[in-house]
């Protein structure tokens, strides 16, 4: 590995320029300042935070079910404690740990890959910040008032009505999805209109970085996807607290189409989770490879038309309700179709691998772990998108193995290989590589013993969302089995929570670009000013930081004494005009308080949704008072 | 080591009010997903109006054409006043954003006025019935949108009005237009299905 070096040694740095920048974008003081930030780097980092610790909570949730199921006729939990932890479990770990996760890394690490010194709108991201906190916290109330929902993560009516779901557990569940999906739709409408126009100067579109283009992905399937959530939560919540009909059948509504409305966002999430990931992967292959990934075009295109396909095959989770065989023909093919596009993926990075000079640092060992994992999650999907065999499968433990197939291997594989990649340019120190392949190898292994048993459980014809199975049923073994592995599951998660502890605090000091990495992040100090970069980078390349030094170009004409950032064209990135940012403000948390006195009461009284669209209102209009100066100096 | 090659964007100015600032895209995107929520809203009411012969239920009367029909005129034509504003505001003309931001106000005013009039004739409410569950939602949801920018245009139009404003007033006023265009625009559809469906759209076979 070659040493930090300085990747800017020939800017001339002034002084009276860095005194500015810090003082315009230094962080207010106190509780009151704490609770305005706007800097992308701090929202970013709750986000991260705040995320990882229901993933903590999420994994507490499966050890327990886990324990639950290590042998036949357990009682340690009952029936109903065990449906209100598996929802739990999923819905922690679906709205409350993945989603927000990407989205804060997407915030921490785009702005800084385009060379820019903050998201487009600021303070729309600390409201999404204070959107998602709410709603978790919303759920998480629950859970701890013995009113946890119960009837599943996808919440499928007529179970999730009324009648068969009294109390206010299926309303907490439906509440929570609108905050959180509030947030994700705050990100993805501001990480697009960055993307689109605070690029560095020449980064055309086919110099964008892999990453952000797997982000802008992930944010226009957000904006397409997300509605379909918030429109399935609310028909099951203005069904149960202002009786309307929506999927009722008695009155002429339809309780499957609950089923499409859920899937037709539920299906997109999977990717809106994964394709974030995939950027994780070719950033770490490009970086520890040493060379660009092969074949950008082909992999763009087929992110793309992976975001296209997420869209055309929801009834592939619902071909056991009884569909016209038409339509199940057309949702096997496109449910096949994604195995092209994943497929060209793969190959691209393996393709990278092989001709690159791979340095097998822990970052990589996750690559590889991802690879092996993704690649059988895929296989598994490619058996379930077939009409007979999902029908005999179906509700077994072996769609429990593929999903966690997926999703573990597709996204938290890559997610432990970014913290390993990115630690050093959030924290200034590099990750022990000695406890991060001991890391790898403990998740790793754990996750097999988990996971794989699964699939032989349900070929035999174990049914999920069980809470106990009679020993006769000779699955004792397999799921003694998987319980094992699930602890050693939790060792893994310890031993990196040690690492992240024991490095921030002793771990080898990074410099500014440790991995000699290509991606405009890597210019920034470790960690990155609040304003990011003293002077702006233009994208002379696809790897910019792979350029000669003396070859660089830089920004220079921006003031400095206000948040001021260059606004480029959509295409060519050309410089258009200068953007002044607001300051840092207090409106963003009030209004998510505003907001959440509405939509957590309306749970209880619908009149709060008056009482709090009025004071959302008061407080919009406090975010967007003209503030001075009026006119901007040129 | 040669001396780094700058790019200097000093004679760049600091605003921009067209489709090229940042908050016009936001718009834009923000308009991407309440379009997105109010698709998927219709095509469910198809899923459900197609799986039941007798339509209107039981007891709902067809909806009253004329009212909405003839409200259309005052909405459509507010568009324009949000379009003078917009131009008036790339130009910086006072004057003409307050007349443009005041018809916007006064057609919009009106067609929102013979809205809840013809509300009175509707005999249904949400929890009558599925069709009164979609009725509403349509109903309710794009007139919240409607009443909220509405508010908006008018906090804008005093804060042109009392001269106090700067760039990024003028830049709100231009993005206000977007979100008018949108509230114009998305009705359209709502209208057919709420008012027209009824009576044209027949049961599947």
């Amino acid at each position: 590995m070659k040493p930090a070096q300085d990747v800017l040694p020939n800017v001339p740095t002034c002084e009276q320029d860095i005194a500015d920048l810090e003082r315009v974008w230094r962080h207010p003081r106190g509780i009151g300042g704490w609770l305005s930030y706007t800097t992308h780097q701090a929202i970013g980092m709750r986000y991260i935070v705040t995320a990882f610790v229901f993933l903590l909570a999420g994994g507490i949730e499966a050890l327990l079910m886990r324990t639950q199921l290590a042998l036949p006729n357990n009682t340690f939990l009952g029936p109903d404690r065990y449906n209100e932890i598996f929802t739990t479990h999923g819905t922690t770990m679906m709205f409350l740990f993945a989603v927000p996760m990407m989205e804060g890394f997407g915030i921490y690490l785009v702005p800084l890959m385009l060379g820019t010194r903050n998201v487009a709108f600021p303070r729309l991201n600390a409201f999404g910040y204070w959107m998602y906190l709410a709603g978790a916290l919303f759920l998480y109330w629950g859970v701890f008032t013995n009113a946890a929902p119960d009837m599943g993560w996808f919440a499928y009516t007529p179970l999730s009505g009324p009648q068969f779901t009294p109390g206010k557990r299926a309303d907490y569940w439906a509440q929570m999805i609108t905050f959180t999906e509030v947030s994700a739709m705050c990100v993805a409408a501001e990480l697009i209109a960055t993307i689109f126009k605070q690029r560095a100067p020449r980064m055309s579109l086919n110099r964008i970085p892999l990453y952000v283009w797997a982000m802008l992905i992930q944010s226009f399937m957000v904006l397409f996807a997300m509605p379909a959530v918030m429109i399935a939560s609310s028909f099951i919540l203005s069904d149960r607290t202002v009786a309307t009909h929506f999927v009722n059948p008695a009155e002429g509504g339809d309780p499957l189409l609950y089923q499409h409305v859920f899937w037709f966002f539920g299906h997109p999430e999977v990717y809106i989770i994964f394709i974030p990931a995939l950027g994780f992967v070719s950033a770490i292959v490009s970086a520890h490879t040493r060379r660009e990934v092969f074949g950008y075009t082909a992999m763009v295109l087929s992110q793309i038309a992976n975001g296209f396909i997420a869209f055309g095959l929801w009834v592939h989770h619902m071909f056991a309700t009884g569909l016209p065989q038409i339509g199940e023909a057309y949702f096997t093919a496109s449910s096949l179709m994604i195995a092209i596009t994943s497929g060209v993926q793969i190959f691209c990075w393996i393709a990278t691998l092989w001709t690159g000079r791979p340095r097998f640092t822990t970052a990589l060992h996750f690559v590889y772990g991802f690879i092996a994992i993704f690649v059988l999650g895929g296989m598994t999907g490619v058996m379930l998108a077939s009409v007979p065999l999902d029908l005999q499968v179906h509700d077994t433990f072996f769609v429990v193995a593929h999903f966690h197939y997926v999703l573990i291997g597709g996204a938290v594989f890559p997610l432990m290989g970014a913290f390993y990649h990115w630690f050093p340019k959030m924290t200034g120190r590099l990750m022990d590589e000695f406890i991060g392949k001991l890391n790898f190898w403990v998740l790793f292994i754990g996750f097999n013993l988990t996971f794989f048993p699964m699939h032989i459980l349900g070929l035999k014809g174990m049914p999920r969302r069980i809470y106990t199975y009679p020993p006769e049923a000779g699955w004792g073994p397999l799921n003694h089995l998987a319980t094992i592995g699930a602890f050693i599951l939790a060792i893994g998660g310890a031993i990196f929570l040690a690492n992240v502890f024991w490095s921030r605090k002793y771990g080898r000091i990074a410099g500014n670009n440790p991995w000699d990495a290509d991606s405009l992040e890597w210019a920034a100090a470790s960690p990155p000013a609040n304003y990011n970069f003293e002077y702006l980078p233009a994208a002379t390349s696809r790897s910019p930081l792979w350029v000669p030094p003396e070859d660089r170009t830089f920004v220079t004409g921006l003031r400095n004494d206000r948040r001021e950032v260059l606004v480029t064209t959509l295409m060519d990135a050309e410089p258009h005009h200068r953007y002044v940012l607001p300051p840092p403000s207090i409106w963003p948390f009030l209004t998510a308080v505003a907001v959440t006195i509405g939509f957590a009461g309306s749970v209880f009284n619908a009149w709060y949704v008056t009482w709090g669209s009025i004071l959302t209102g008061i407080c919009l209009i406090g975010w967007f008072w003209p503030r001075r100066p009026l006119e901007l100096e040129p | 080591m040669t001396e780094a090659r700058t790019l200097d964007v000093s004679h760049l100015r600091p605003w921009e009010i067209s489709s090229q600032a940042p908050l016009w895209w936001g718009q834009l995107f923000i308009d991407f997903i309440e379009g997105t929520m109010f698709s998927i809203l219709i095509a469910s009411y198809f899923y459900v109006r197609l799986r039941v012969d007798v339509w209107p239920p039981p007891g709902d009367q067809f909806p009253h054409t004329l009212l909405p029909s003839l409200a259309l005129i005052p909405l459509i034509l507010s568009a324009a006043g949000s379009y003078w504003a917009s131009e008036a505001a790339k130009k910086n003309s006072r004057a003409g954003m307050i007349g443009g931001l005041l018809l916007n106000l006064v057609l919009a005013g009106a067609a929102l006025a013979m809205r809840l009039i013809e509300w009175h004739s509707i005999n249904f409410n949400w929890k009558a019935d599925a069709l009164g569950s979609y009725t509403w939602a349509f109903l309710g949801l794009h007139t919240f949108d409607y009443i909220a920018d509405l508010v908006f245009t008018i906090v804008l139009f005093v804060i042109i009005v009392s001269g106090r404003y700067g760039e990024k007033e003028r830049l709100g006023v231009h993005v206000d237009s977007v979100v008018w265009y949108f509230i114009v625009g998305i009705w359209i559809p709502i209208y057919i299905v709420v008012y027209w469906c009824p009576y044209i759209v027949e049961t599947a076979q």
